[in-house]
């Protein structure tokens, strides 16, 4: 605003001055959006036209093929593999979420205490989400392997007779949700405790100085204060959760069955494995749809809410 | 940062019962990791001992295992796809950053959204398309064609976290630049760019940990000679058996690096996470 305003009172010199800048910002800024344009926004397109046709590359002259455009949506609709990975994904995100952001919430309430000992274990809660998740993939299919897995050891030692969950139907999902939890707690973590730090100290004393004991703090005047933060990390977490890749490729394979297959290994599959292109563009299109839809929600919580978060 | 006491109310049984389960809860996050790392420095019979296996001299050998051509070039690979991607988001995004911060554009919505949704989308979005340009382009299997889809992030990241940065910078130095008769460039490469360095810094390390840690790309769009070290550790799984001391030494290098980076920047991870939506 300052500069716009500045340029149209400038006169003579000032006024070249002003279009020189402008000029110079145009230089510095076109080739980004050049760039961002041919590698997010084209690619993006391509889906979208591929999603329209049949394309398979097992089957010549199917690339630019428009005959039935929207067959592959059609198919969306009685594709009970798909709804299946749905249903998948939705028990997974839910759980991930609501786990994440209890155990997120619990340490960062402890961690806020801010004990000595408190601060010097701080750093090592950080670790699961900065390691690469194909690390972390590998780390808990050595957890969830009998033959090497400290687990094991133990359940023999106690006499218990144990298959791996990861190979178990019942259990593959809950194998997962486990892993994933203990990968992504730090990040609801890390978040309510920028939040809480900042969270201002006189309501609490107040509270105490009426004689609230720590739990009658914490559920009246802390959660409510952590509402929005909570419902932004929650959101974060909940888009997140879509492209969970790795943990199921390396532990289940989205199986057994189709029990662990969410709708982006379900993609993956038929489109890197089976090589049908068009059908997988069209899920995918669906699945973007979402991600912009929740983003959108994301954006609206925080900017709605100000500087909360800062 | 001035802290208020906030352990002043509570009680000593309090204190010890949280500071109890802290480390309870800190024992259960540090085990699986530490175990897969004790793991890479086991003999290999040692690793399928059991219990006795708890008590082993330590190797090396499951690292001198993967001193071979493969694997080296795959660490190779990683580090060069990850650098230049890096260094080309850099060099495109930062001037285009200061430009959106100063040209006083209003700060719209469609934007965020637009870089938010292209950091959090999945990345079979873009594997999709990019593997059928790249079968045409002849770009499967090499650096190039990865260093190109490791920018859909990288530069959308460094537009958003510079920008940000920009915005929090007053702009009295560079106006007294220009009074002084300073051009336009010289301004922003002696005064803009030198006082942007930490921040560029930092931007940089996020952007070169996402490229390292990816996975999808890498299994998608390489095959063999472009193939990074993430995917390379998983293939110890497939084709020689299921070499444990190898993947667990291969993961073990390969988380090493992005450890370091991470925790000395803590601070900046959830800003790159949420491509700057929310400060940590």
């Amino acid at each position: 605003m300052g500069d716009t305003g500045r340029a149209a009172m400038a006169e003579g010199p000032r006024r070249t001055f002003a279009s020189q800048q402008n000029r110079f910002f145009w230089t510095l800024l076109s080739p980004v959006l050049v760039v961002l344009g041919v590698v997010t926004l084209l690619p993006t397109l391509y889906l979208f036209i591929t999603s329209f046709t049949p394309l398979s590359l097992a089957t010549p002259g199917t690339a630019w093929n428009f005959s039935a455009p929207f067959s592959n949506y059609k198919l969306l609709l009685t594709d009970e593999r798909l709804h299946n990975s749905l249903w998948v994904q939705a028990k997974l995100s839910l759980a991930t979420v609501v786990l994440q952001l209890l155990l997120g919430l619990v340490i960062a309430i402890l961690l806020n205490m801010r004990t000595p000992l408190m601060n010097a274990l701080r750093t090592s809660f950080l670790i699961p989400m900065v390691l690469p998740p194909i690390v972390v993939a590998i780390i808990w299919k050595v957890l969830y392997s009998p033959d090497i897995s400290p687990a094991w050891w133990l359940f023999d030692w106690l006499g218990w007779q144990g298959v791996s969950p990861i190979t178990d139907a019942n259990w593959a999902l809950a194998a997962i949700i486990v892993a994933d939890t203990w990968e992504w707690f730090p990040f609801t973590m890390l978040i309510l405790l920028a939040a809480l730090s900042q969270m201002p100290e006189e309501q609490r004393e107040a509270a105490r100085i009426d004689g609230a004991t720590s739990w009658q703090v914490t559920l009246y005047i802390t959660l409510p204060y952590l509402k929005g933060t909570l419902l932004v990390a929650g959101l974060f977490r909940l888009i997140d959760s879509i492209k969970t890749f790795p943990l199921i490729y390396i532990l289940t394979d989205g199986g057994p069955g189709t029990v662990t297959e969410v709708s982006n290994y379900y993609i993956f599959s038929q489109s890197f494995n089976y090589s049908y292109i068009g059908y997988s563009s069209a899920v995918t299109m669906v699945l973007v749809l979402i991600v912009l839809v929740l983003s959108w929600a994301v954006i609206r919580t925080v900017s709605g809410k100000g500087h909360d978060h800062g | 940062m001035t802290m208020a006491d906030t352990t002043q109310f509570l009680s000593r049984r309090e204190k010890i019962i949280a500071n109890l389960a802290v480390i309870l809860l800190a024992v259960m996050t540090l085990l699986p990791f530490l175990w897969f790392v004790i793991m890479s420095f086991k003999p290999v019979d040692q690793i399928f001992a059991g219990v006795s296996g708890l008590f082993f001299t330590p190797t090396l050998e499951n690292y001198a295992g993967l001193v071979n051509e493969r694997f080296v070039r795959s660490i190779w690979n990683s580090i060069v796809t990850s650098t230049v991607s890096t260094g080309l988001a850099l060099v495109i995004g930062v001037p285009g950053a200061y430009a959106l911060s100063r040209a006083g554009l209003k700060r719209d919505r469609t934007m965020s959204l637009l870089i938010l949704a292209s950091r959090m989308a999945p990345p079979v979005a873009f594997a999709i398309p990019y593997f059928l340009v790249y079968r045409t382009l002849g770009l499967l299997d090499t650096q190039l064609g990865l260093i190109i889809v490791y920018l859909t992030f990288n530069l959308a990241l460094v537009v958003w976290l510079m920008r940000n940065f920009f915005d929090a910078t007053p702009r009295e130095l560079e106006e007294a630049a220009w009074i002084d008769g300073a051009s336009l460039w010289g301004t922003f490469v002696r005064i803009v760019l030198p006082m942007s360095i930490p921040a560029v810094l930092t931007t940089g390390m996020l952007c070169f940990l996402y490229s390292w840690n990816d996975f999808f790309f890498a299994l998608t769009l390489t095959r063999n000679s472009a193939m990074t070290a993430p995917v390379e550790v998983v293939n110890f799984m497939n084709y020689e058996g299921w070499e444990w001391g190898k993947i667990a030494a291969g993961g073990t290098l390969i988380m090493a690096p992005v450890l370091v980076f991470s925790l000395l920047m803590r601070k900046y991870l959830v800003a790159g996470m949420t491509a700057g939506a929310v400060k940590g």
